[in-house]
């Protein structure tokens, strides 16, 4: 497996937060993509929605999911949602785990994809989910957005995304 | 014939080259790497450890498969030898007609799905850290794990805290009760993010 995971990008956030994070001019010579990310957000909340939009937003994406809270199990659907990350009032210093996987990102086909997500926090409160999501496009994935409810992605939030390449 | 003598003036249109990678495509080792792997042998294992993990990767992924010489286990799983309640853990789990969801807060120690005992059933799992090293951060892992003893059975999707900023240099993996047992196995992989 060693050689055919390579990263193509990370994005670590500086002082200040920011409101995105985004990945641009995704090539096409891997099989599939893997995106990484570990986020807190300032949503006043113990969670903090996580959104992505895949080359610039213009086709939306559909997903089911279910989900634990620490308490109860749901599930239902969504559209650009991958991840309940973790908010500002969750435990300090503590930031979600999240992955998205876009296998035959570059094919012609619709683009189905996975996603999991936690966030943790010292408290009963804390969300867990999975969702299985859809991209109704033929095109190739060449850019990837991520944001959040809370309108900040706070310091020290990073992301990767890596090629997985079948050869 | 086998050749037996070459010399330079029996030779046209030569290149030289002071490395082996000139006119070779650059050499990509990829950002995925084992870093050790424990196999359990005949006598079982109560705990397996992951010491001295060096801070050069981004993020550390356990892959495993394991069975209990006993009885239906869970894990305790501890970075660093902190044994505090420092502790806290979510799932979100399904045992093949019911989902639920639960919590443990302020504990000492970290789980996975529970695991099974029997002749050749394992459980397996998939847990991920991210950033194990970055010392702004408490340590979030998230774990996708489970098994299938035909007719008995279970699905967990959690995450656990550790309330620390200190990297992860060691992870303890022990049996609750008895012990891991043979073909049991555990490897753990560092992830590059640079």
């Amino acid at each position: 497996m060693a050689n055919t995971y390579t990263l193509i990008s990370s994005v670590t956030v500086g002082a200040g937060g920011v409101s995105s994070i985004s990945f641009s001019s995704i090539p096409g010579i891997y099989t599939d993509l893997c995106l990484k990310f570990s986020l807190r957000g300032n949503r006043a909340s113990v969670y903090d929605q996580i959104y992505l939009d895949i080359n610039g937003g213009g086709t939306a994406a559909t997903a089911r999911y279910v989900m634990g809270n620490g308490s109860s199990a749901s599930s239902g659907t969504t559209g650009a949602q991958i991840a309940l990350g973790t908010g500002s009032t969750a435990t300090a210093n503590t930031f979600g785990n999240g992955e998205v996987y876009f296998p035959n990102y570059a094919g012609s086909s619709y683009k189905s994809y996975s996603a999991e997500g936690v966030n943790e926090n010292n408290g009963t409160e804390a969300h867990a989910s999975l969702f299985g999501s859809s991209w109704s496009n033929t095109s190739a994935i060449t850019s990837l957005l991520i944001y959040n409810n809370g309108g900040t992605i706070s310091q020290y939030s990073t992301a990767y995304l890596y090629g997985i390449k079948n050869s | 014939m086998a050749i037996t003598k070459l010399s330079g003036s029996s030779l046209t249109n030569i290149n030289k080259y002071d490395s082996f990678l000139a006119g070779n495509a650059a050499y990509d080792p990829g950002a995925y790497y084992l870093i050790e792997r424990v196999t359990v042998g005949s006598g079982g294992s109560s705990t397996i450890t992951f010491n001295s993990i060096a801070s050069t990767y981004k993020h550390l992924q356990v892959r495993y498969v394991s069975r209990n010489t006993t009885a239906l286990d869970s894990f305790l799983i501890r970075f660093n030898s902190d044994t505090g309640s420092t502790y806290a853990r979510h799932k979100l789990s399904g045992d093949g007609a019911t989902a639920s969801a639960g919590a443990t807060t302020a504990t000492t120690y970290m789980a996975s799905a529970d695991y099974p005992t029997g002749t050749s059933t394992f459980g397996a799992g998939v847990i991920d850290v991210l950033d194990y090293a970055n010392t702004n951060k408490y340590k979030t892992m998230r774990v996708l794990a489970g098994y299938d003893a035909n007719g008995s059975g279970l699905i967990d999707f959690r995450s656990n805290l550790w309330q620390s900023t200190s990297a992860v240099t060691r992870i303890d993996i022990t049996s609750n009760s008895n012990s891991f047992a043979q073909y049991s196995s555990f490897a753990l992989y560092g992830i590059k993010g640079a």
